[in-house]
């Protein structure tokens, strides 16, 4: 018991565990709720929310009448425990701190200003969600959930998205690659 | 009620092995593309193993029904594939 308690509070598992642990939640999410587990979505639901009540105009079209539909659906809730899940691991290890750029090697490539890694993530991510959009669902959503069912979509997303990724990464890089 | 009250044990339980692997941190996302960190490959495979193995299991038992899987369209599984991973190894999310 205290050697699994050890274990547990390890900063980083090995992703082979944390896969596993993983896996084991995705059979539980079709078991039990006939859902999948996904995470770009959820966001999806959010904006079409937030953005049905700003801009009614601009969200009444057929992807957030019909694909997206808005609202606090089951994928939401999940996000909500997603945070919390993220919150217990960091605190599990001692490692929870609230930091404004979190990585040295990005420090390393584009300095040490904070607005600067904010700015990228914002924008990485309204394009990656933009992608996710277009695909019908993202790592976890298509690429996992989808993977498990055997999807060919899902195996199509993973390709692009290594892809792109690697190009983009080269380009980022550089000589250090 | 229930259903959302699954949701959130089961959504604790995927942040968890997010964190526990290190998928939140900006290096393990963007180490994969630059092929010098493969935690988010071996992290994916070893999730889709498992849970494939138990789908089909409990599917082949009769135990659970597939919901529906996520459509085919080549062309916008592979333009979405792209760009998400632009935006993937920008912002190392």
């Amino acid at each position: 018991m205290d050697w699994l308690k050890e274990q547990f509070a390890k900063e980083e598992w090995s992703p082979y565990a944390a896969g596993a642990l993983l896996g084991v939640v995705g059979v539980l999410a079709v078991a039990l709720s006939d859902s999948l587990l996904g995470a770009s979505g959820a966001f999806e639901n959010l904006a079409g929310l937030i953005g049905q009540a700003v801009a009614p105009n601009l969200f009444d079209n057929m992807y957030f009448n019909f694909v997206m539909p808005p609202g606090i659906t089951w994928g939401v809730v999940l996000l909500i425990g997603v945070f919390f899940g993220g919150m217990w691991g960091a605190k599990s290890s001692h490692t929870w701190k609230i930091r404004m750029v979190s990585s040295e090697q990005w420090t390393q490539i584009a300095g040490k200003k904070w607005w600067k890694r904010w700015l990228v993530a914002f924008v990485g991510a309204i394009i990656l969600e933009y992608g996710a959009g277009i695909a019908g669902g993202c790592t976890s959503g298509l690429a996992i959930s989808g993977g498990m069912l055997l999807a060919p979509a899902a195996y199509l997303f993973i390709a692009g998205m290594f892809a792109s990724g690697i190009v983009t990464a080269w380009f980022i890089y550089g000589r250090r690659f | 009620m229930t259903n959302y009250i699954l949701a959130l044990i089961l959504g604790v339980f995927f942040g968890l092995s997010l964190q526990k692997a290190g998928l939140t941190k900006y290096n393990k996302i963007v180490n994969v593309f630059r092929l010098t960190d493969f935690a988010v490959l071996k992290f994916m495979m070893s999730a889709l193993i498992v849970s494939m193995a138990g789908l089909y299991s409990l599917k082949w038992m009769g135990v659970i029904a597939f919901p529906n899987i996520p459509a085919t369209y080549v062309a916008g599984n592979l333009i979405g594939g792209l760009i998400f991973g632009f935006g993937m190894a920008i912002s190392g999310y």
